[in-house]
């Protein structure tokens, strides 16, 4: 009887040891600081956690600002996150001191289920692996309000020369007839190579990693952002991406370069959707097609710990189902736009009231994400020092040689090779 | 136990504590500094005197040595003016001078980065206030960007910097002021000294020790901003306002060139020591020689 109460006891205490096993704690930083992104995404962990009690995912929002600082001391202090949000030039800086675990497995069987589009997985796919899933895609686009052109006897402008004159035009009454940043800001780095795509210069690097980027057309790309950006406020050599927005909100900017102004427009706006303009970022006039820059933001894996990169396997598994990843995406309705071909289609995205309201510049935005490319990403070979080329802004700083310095536009360039190259000797 | 000892006894804690997070720190800079250290946590081996080297000989260094100059003395000039004027009004006897000596610390206690949003909104060209009073008044003839220039920019954080902090100097002149015998203007006025006498004669000579101290601290505080440079002007407009501790963040975790950054800390920290050390003892030559 004893022996058989004591076993009894054993086989109670195993299973209560399983059924209250600790479970597996994965650290989640993202760079989606702003208040309602924060919520989306914690009611998404709150159910994912809820279905999954042997993993809670925690997130720690964090900024884009600060990221690039913060994250490589957390590494190296050993209090780093087990996921972490990326984009391509980002995780050359925390693979460059090992801190990112390749993801090829997950890729690979998210790809199967739900298809990726190519064009997001490129600038994380090399050296034979692909080192973060992609999440979400961004694409600068022309926004203007239809009224504002039909009133001023505008077509959308499709090319640099009709773009300037429509800014001429726009520019009356107080009025800034378009809003570009001159700022040594992330954000004029996209600006700028908005409309180096558009005239052939979307290459910095050769394929044996020489420094490409003083070429004709990359003078020609500054010299017309230059020359538009005079008829910015003149403030905006100290601008980021909400001063912008704000500028159009306001109809004080006639048109801006902008991934989304959806969410300020509706709610700042009085949220007209029907004069709500966009598209594609005009190309020079001896192109013809348009492009525009794009950001394929992912997830990186960064945690050692087999059990939590399995729990990471099962959470990304999750997000990525058509019906959590639309909301996924609409945590900022009309600025994320989906990276699988199944995601594209999904109700869960298409029915957000907002991105339902604005559907047709949705769709436009899709289109234009299309035709991206990012900067040091463009060749199919990438090379380490473009983490710091970005962080550098170096492409700002060379626009700000023209606009704060007065340089001409093809010494500013020529500066800007000269930097971009020593810091790729560094 | 000897008083020496007692009084170690207690200093000790507060010795241990600062070289734990001071002086270790400090050592981890120099030894990073003779380094070649990229990203945080990544591998770096010993480079000798290079990293010293190529600072000193770059012209990066001496750029931003040069606008730190400019930073301290164009705030040292405009905080002692604000401060001391202010300081000489809240020293008179009016109704409300103890509420507005204690209202005058406020622009001090409000966090920088409410500072940055306020002095941001009010500068914005397209919705501030400013610009459009500028105009009514027929100064401008448009908005202006006060960050769009380089003098412009540098002018407008120093102004800014020097609003924040002049409250605090203003109450460390007013301690000072307040330490001056009234007898000594009693006897002034007696002897038919007017206000400008009895400014040069007592109160400007007698306010000399605080000066000196305040010199010291404010050159110290001022070259160290970071937080209203970086979050209102990120030492733009090209480099414009890159003064040193901003040159050293950029190198570190813009640039990532760690070992670097350590090099202009350290060379940077030694120009402090050196200047903290020559005022302190001219500090104590005046005091003897009184």
């Amino acid at each position: 009887m004893k022996k058989t109460l004591t076993l009894a006891a054993f086989a109670a205490a195993l299973l209560t040891g399983s059924a209250y096993a600790e479970p597996v704690n994965l650290t989640f930083w993202h760079m989606e600081q702003p208040p309602h992104r924060v919520q989306r995404m914690q009611e998404l962990l709150d159910e994912f956690n809820k279905a999954h009690p042997d993993i809670v995912v925690k997130q720690e929002p964090q900024s884009w600002g600060e990221v690039y600082a913060k994250a490589p001391a957390a590494f190296a202090a050993g209090n780093g996150p087990d996921l972490l949000f990326a984009i391509p030039d980002f995780t050359t800086v925390l693979k460059g001191i090992g801190a990112v675990v390749p993801v090829d497995d997950i890729y690979k069987e998210l790809d199967a289920k739900h298809g990726f589009v190519e064009a997001t997985v490129a600038p994380y796919k090399y050296e034979d692996h692909v080192w973060a899933v992609p999440a979400y895609n961004m694409a600068i686009s022309l926004w203007y309000r239809n009224s504002a052109l039909k009133a001023a006897g505008l077509e959308v402008p499709k090319t640099w020369t009709e773009w300037k004159a429509a800014a001429e035009k726009l520019s009356a009454d107080g009025k800034y007839g378009i809003g570009l940043p001159a700022n040594k800001q992330l954000y004029t780095d996209q600006t700028v190579y908005s409309l180096m795509v558009n005239s052939g210069a979307a290459d910095i690097y050769a394929d044996d990693g020489k420094i490409t980027f003083d070429k004709p057309e990359t003078v020609a790309a500054y010299q017309a952002y230059a020359d538009l950006q005079k008829l910015s406020p003149s403030d905006s050599t100290s601008w980021t991406w909400g001063e912008a927005e704000a500028c159009f909100a306001s109809a004080t900017c006639g048109m801006i370069l902008q991934f989304s102004v959806i969410n300020t427009y509706d709610t700042q706006a009085g949220g007209d959707a029907a004069d709500l303009g966009v598209a594609a970022v005009p190309h020079a006039d001896g192109q013809s097609d348009s492009a525009t820059i794009s950001y394929s933001n992912a997830i990186m894996l960064t945690t050692k710990d087999k059990a939590k990169q399995d729990a990471a396997k099962v959470f990304l598994t999750w997000l990525m189902e058509p019906e959590t990843y639309g909301r996924f995406l609409t945590m900022e309705p009309g600025l994320f736009l989906p990276v699988t071909n199944d995601g594209a289609k999904a109700d869960s995205f298409w029915k957000d009231p907002v991105v339902a309201k604005y559907k047709s510049q949705v769709e436009t935005m899709v289109a234009n994400s299309k035709n991206g490319k990012l900067f040091g990403f463009t060749n199919g070979k990438v090379f380490p020092s473009i983490g710091a080329i970005s962080a550098q802004n170096v492409i700002a700083e060379t626009l700000q040689g023209i606009v704060v310095n007065g340089q001409s536009a093809a010494d500013a360039v020529k500066a800007g090779q000269a930097r971009m190259t020593e810091i790729t000797a560094k | 136990m000897k008083n020496s000892t007692l009084a170690f006894v207690f200093v000790a804690p507060a010795l241990l504590f600062l070289l734990a997070v001071l002086g270790w720190p400090l050592v981890q800079a120099i030894l990073l500094s003779f380094q070649n250290v990229g990203v945080i946590g990544s591998e770096g081996r010993f480079v000798g005197l290079d990293n010293y080297a190529a600072v000193l000989g770059g012209a990066g260094f001496w750029r931003a040595f040069g606008r730190s100059i400019v930073w301290v003395v164009a705030n040292a000039l405009v905080q002692t003016v604000l401060a001391l004027v202010t300081a000489l009004i809240l020293n008179q006897k009016f109704p409300g001078v103890r509420i507005a000596r204690t209202w005058i610390i406020l622009t001090w206690i409000v966090p920088t980065v409410v500072i940055v949003i306020i002095w941001r909104w009010l500068l914005s060209t397209s919705g501030g206030m400013i610009n459009p009073l500028l105009v009514q008044a027929g100064v401008i003839d448009r908005p202006v960007g006060f960050f769009a220039t380089r003098e412009g920019a540098m002018t407008t954080l120093i102004m800014i910097n020097s609003w924040r902090w002049f409250p605090f100097t203003a109450l460390m002149m007013l301690a000072g002021l307040t330490r001056i015998p009234g007898d000594l203007y009693e006897a002034a006025r007696i002897d038919g000294a007017s206000a400008l006498k009895r400014f040069t004669r007592i109160t400007w000579p007698l306010l000399q020790p605080t000066l000196m101290v305040l010199t010291v601290v404010g050159t110290l505080l001022s070259f160290n901003v970071f937080d209203v440079i970086w979050l209102l002007a990120a030492g733009g407009p090209a480099q414009a306002s890159q003064t040193l501790p901003v040159l050293i963040y950029e190198t570190a975790f813009k640039g990532y060139r760690l070992s670097e950054a350590a090099t202009i800390s350290v060379i940077t920290s030694i120009i402090l020591m050196g200047f903290a050390f020559l005022a302190t003892r001219a500090m104590l030559t005046n005091e003897a020689a009184r």
